[in-house]
């Protein structure tokens, strides 16, 4: 438990609670209507959205296509580690795509400094902000964050058209409760802290490639 | 202003009583003293069906801010319901009136600054601009940024000095970018504080009151005459 | 006037006419302006988002205590700490404590306002920690040892070759103006950082009652380094961070990134719950979360401003603000800077020492206008004037100017007597040729702009012989 107890519980509590028995009056707002419009194809919209925060889309219609693009993707590389997300389906879809890479999985441990790319499943994908839905539970925390490209392999019935969808993906599948990161990215990572100019790749990775298989 | 409503055949009154709505005060943080002035100002125009004011933050005060410095005066009621009939003046024309040609000729080039209390507190943008196009011979431009602060505040432009005249550096900026003759508002004390720093930098644009343009035809003598110099 | 008040005042006139600096942040906010303007179009309802908003931290205050129970049941169910602060003191010597009996020598930080707040980095040093800052921005005015200029971007007043002059002399490496390498550079030096870290420490942007999970936001990804790493993580946030629902994030993480950058999500949109579980690869193995009061209770006592509490620290209102764009940041002196600092600081640090900041603002309600939590900026900073004066903070003189004003406005006789007075004075002034001089009664006025011209004849006059003459 706690080193030093939970500090000044009770107190504040106390101030919040005298606070509260005096109410105040509730923000002027119009009626409950939707603040975003309906999405309409999901893959189209969300090809569209990774066009705008530059992540790489490909669609592709099978598991050798799949291989194809993570191969083609791998040689676009320069050399490093190879971090995978360690279940059945990435261990079946990656074989002959990782020769001349060592490969690190994610049952081995974490992924090393030097690791370069990443493979991982994703949760889900969102369409209105062409994000993946992610957690603990694609291959760690590390995986998506560490290496220099991170590559999320995922399938067409992965997409949920919009966040409240996603929030609801989340919820339902419990995830909160099985992993202990849950988390949303939408493209790779940037600052703008320079003269508000964008620049990739600040900590995270500077790439971030979507494998979609369209089943 | 009184000129227009007559021209456009309403019958003005002007209650010679009438001193100010306290908004001075008020801004300050001195409310105490501020409410008997609005107390006043209640009471004076009390029996008025319908009153017109020309400055956005005049009216901004007594619509939006009497409720709450009157909130516990027995005038509380009164204050409500004068805010009911108070108006700014292009609101007015354009709202009550339905009046958006009184006939003004005004061959200048012209630009218009949104003041912030008509902008933001009394949700004003397009009737003033309304007015101002269907005045012959006027060219409206806009200027970048119009409903960016001038700067003046009330007594900020005193108390923070430095700030207020940084502000109005780059409004005047925008105006002289625009190339016009004038610069036009809906409240003098924008007007008084934008032509303040135009004259000290020697632009040539100068002043106007939306009123006095509105006010101004070949027939009218006293255009030139409300020319802010 | 207080030290605090004359030392904005000094701070203002010198970066009033600072050309250089305006340009530098003018240049900031247009970019600012033209993303923020983009991503509220990506709504088909901008109003109705900012109206969610008001209403989910709106009902969050309005039950913060069973939120806040909610929250930490669900947080120590998991193994997780939760410790309340009721003060600066109280939350800077916790994470101290929880440093010193995990022998942590190294702590990198996300960005995090709050620890600003209760300034937790020279504490740290001073017991021989060494903290690094992972935010580019927040790594750069660490390294200028300045804070930060705005909460959101705390370096925007630098430009590339400032930095660049920062880098050479302070990590070295290639001499370079180009943005992407000096990113590069902050990132190689960093992430040895973030390797070499024991501790992590971060804000975060909501607390999420429902699931018992902090959320943190960033595009570097620096939060989620900070949050992967090190084998501890400790988070502090205000209680007023507090949201019911899971759901709820569904509309303010789009409305934050709006508002705060003009992005539809910010890239790195995390939720934690606790430390690893042993069935998990990586992940710190303790989980901490700080809640701090400091103050933050007394502002939800006082019904007529609680609703300062909803603010998400998008930092939208310092990008609207006119003042803010004048003077800058650091001109403030305080953690928070614009609107919402001018608002907030007076309850957070006394009303004595920091009123002159609700004064310093022209009331254009541009920040309320933008407040994506509609919070009632400007008519707080008229409370807090009121709030000042009736308390018997401000000066003497500005009473007693006032009384004297009430006396003249209660009478139309004297209204148009000082007015006729005023006139003459000031014509004579004109006359005299001391207009603009130290010897003008309007000097305050005309050392920065030409006196206006006196009309010859008030309004009134005018009125009346017209009147006379129609008659």
């Amino acid at each position: 438990m706690p080193q030093t107890g939970n500090g000044s519980r009770e107190q504040i509590l106390q101030r919040v609670r005298d606070a509260l028995t005096k109410p105040a009056a509730p923000p002027c707002v119009g009626p409950p209507r939707p603040i975003f419009a309906l999405v309409g194809d999901l893959l189209e919209r969300f090809q569209k959205e990774c066009a705008i925060t530059l992540t790489e889309c490909t669609v592709t219609q099978g598991t050798e296509s799949s291989r194809e693009a993570i191969t083609s993707i791998l040689d676009s590389l320069p050399a490093g580690d190879f971090y995978i997300h360690d279940t059945p389906q990435l261990r079946s879809l990656i074989e002959g795509c990782t020769a001349n890479r060592s490969v690190r999985w994610s049952s081995e441990g974490p992924p090393l400094e030097t690791t370069q790319v990443s493979l991982t499943l994703a949760e889900g994908l969102v369409a209105l902000t062409g994000s993946i839905v992610t957690s603990s539970g694609c291959g760690g925390r590390g995986a998506s964050v560490v290496p220099d490209c991170h590559i999320v392999f995922a399938t067409i019935d992965q997409l949920v058209p919009d966040l409240e969808a996603a929030m609801a993906l989340i919820q339902q599948r419990g995830l909160p409760s099985k992993n202990s990161y849950v988390g949303l990215i939408t493209g790779s990572s940037r600052t703008a802290d320079i003269e508000k100019i964008l620049v990739l790749g600040a900590h995270g990775p500077r790439r971030l490639a979507v494998v979609l298989q369209n089943r | 202003m009184a000129e227009v409503l007559q021209r456009i055949g309403l019958d003005v009154f002007f209650p010679e009583e009438q001193t100010c709505c306290g908004q001075p005060a008020f801004n300050s943080g001195q409310w105490q003293e501020a409410l008997p002035v609005a107390e006043r100002f209640v009471r004076v125009f009390a029996t008025a069906e319908t009153i017109v004011c020309p400055s956005g933050s005049c009216t901004a005060m007594v619509r939006s801010f009497y409720p709450e410095l009157l909130a516990n005066s027995p005038l509380r009621s009164d204050a409500e319901a004068l805010a009911r009939r108070v108006f700014e003046f292009s609101e007015f024309l354009v709202k009550v009136a339905k009046v958006t040609d009184v006939g003004a000729d005004f061959p200048h080039t012209v630009t218009y600054h949104d003041s912030c209390h008509l902008l933001r507190e009394l949700q004003l943008r397009t009737e003033p601009r309304i007015l101002l196009r269907n005045v012959k011979n006027l060219e409206l431009v806009e200027m970048l940024r119009s409903d960016e602060c001038c700067g003046f505040g009330g007594v900020f432009s005193v108390k923070f000095g430095m700030i207020s005249a940084a502000m109005s550096e780059t409004k005047c900026g925008n105006i002289d970018a625009t190339n016009v003759e004038f610069v036009t508002s809906c409240d003098s004390s924008c007007l008084l504080h934008i032509g303040g720093i135009l004259k000290k930098t020697g632009s040539p644009v100068r002043p106007i009151h939306l009123a006095s343009i509105l006010a101004a035809s070949p027939n009218s003598s006293t255009a030139a005459r409300r020319v802010h110099s | 006037m207080t030290t605090a008040a004359q030392e904005f005042l000094r701070k203002a006139d010198e970066k009033s006419f600072d050309l250089r600096h305006r340009k530098t942040i003018r240049q900031g906010i247009d970019s600012y302006e033209s993303a923020h303007n983009k991503g509220k179009s990506r709504f088909s309802d901008w109003e109705a988002a900012r109206d969610r908003c008001a209403q989910i931290k709106a009902e969050a205050l309005s039950r913060l205590d069973q939120y806040l129970i909610q929250f930490e049941e669900v947080v120590t169910s998991r193994g997780g700490y939760v410790f309340w602060a009721a003060n600066s003191e109280e939350a800077r010597n916790y994470v101290l404590e929880v440093a010193k009996k995990n022998n942590i020598k190294t702590v990198v930080k996300s960005k995090s306002m709050v620890t600003e707040e209760i300034h937790l980095n020279p504490l740290l040093e001073k017991n021989g920690i060494e903290v690094w800052e992972t935010d580019l921005g927040e790594y750069i005015v660490q390294l200028r040892n300045e804070p930060p200029y705005h909460i959101v971007t705390p370096a925007m007043h630098l430009n590339r070759s400032d930095i660049a002059k920062l880098f050479q002399e302070k990590i070295g490496g290639v001499q370079t103006n180009d943005p992407t390498q000096l990113v590069a550079l902050a990132r190689r030096k960093l992430r040895q950082a973030f390797f070499a870290g024991e501790m992590g420490i971060s804000g975060a942007n909501f607390l999420v009652a429902d699931c018992g999970m902090i959320a943190i936001n960033t595009n570097e990804g620096n939060g989620r380094l900070c949050t992967s790493l090190p084998r501890i993580h400790i988070a502090m946030a205000g209680i007023e961070k507090i949201i019911p629902h899971l759901q709820d994030l569904a509309t303010l993480w789009p409305v934050l990134a709006t508002a705060g950058t003009g992005q539809h999500l910010t890239t790195y949109c995390t939720l934690i719950g606790g430390a690893r579980r042993n069935d998990e690869v990586d992940g710190p193995e303790q989980f901490h979360v700080v809640l701090l009061d400091n103050g933050r209770t007394e502002l939800l006592d006082d019904t007529e401003q609680r609703d300062v509490l909803r603010c998400i620290r998008c930092g939208a209102c310092l990008n609207a603000c006119p003042i803010f764009r004048n003077v800058g940041g650091h001109t403030y002196g305080t953690t928070y800077q614009g609107p919402i600092g001018s608002v907030l600081t007076p309850h957070l640090r006394g009303l004595k020492e920091f009123n002159h900041l609700s004064f310093a603002s022209s009331l254009c309600g541009a920040c309320t206008e933008i407040c994506p939590v509609r919070i009632d900026l400007h008519h707080h900073l008229l409370q807090n004037r009121r709030n000042a004066v009736n308390s018997g903070n401000r000066p003497w003189t500005e009473r007693l100017a006032f009384s004297f004003w009430r006396w003249m406005m209660l009478s139309p006789r004297r209204f148009r007597f000082f007015g006729w007075l005023g006139r003459k004075l000031m014509k004579a002034v004109r006359m005299l040729g001391l207009s603009g001089t130290r010897l003008d009664p309007m000097y305050k006025w005309t050392k920065y702009r030409a006196a206006p011209d006196f009309p010859a004849q008030s309004f009134r006059e005018m009125w009346m012989r017209n009147h006379a003459a129609n008659r």
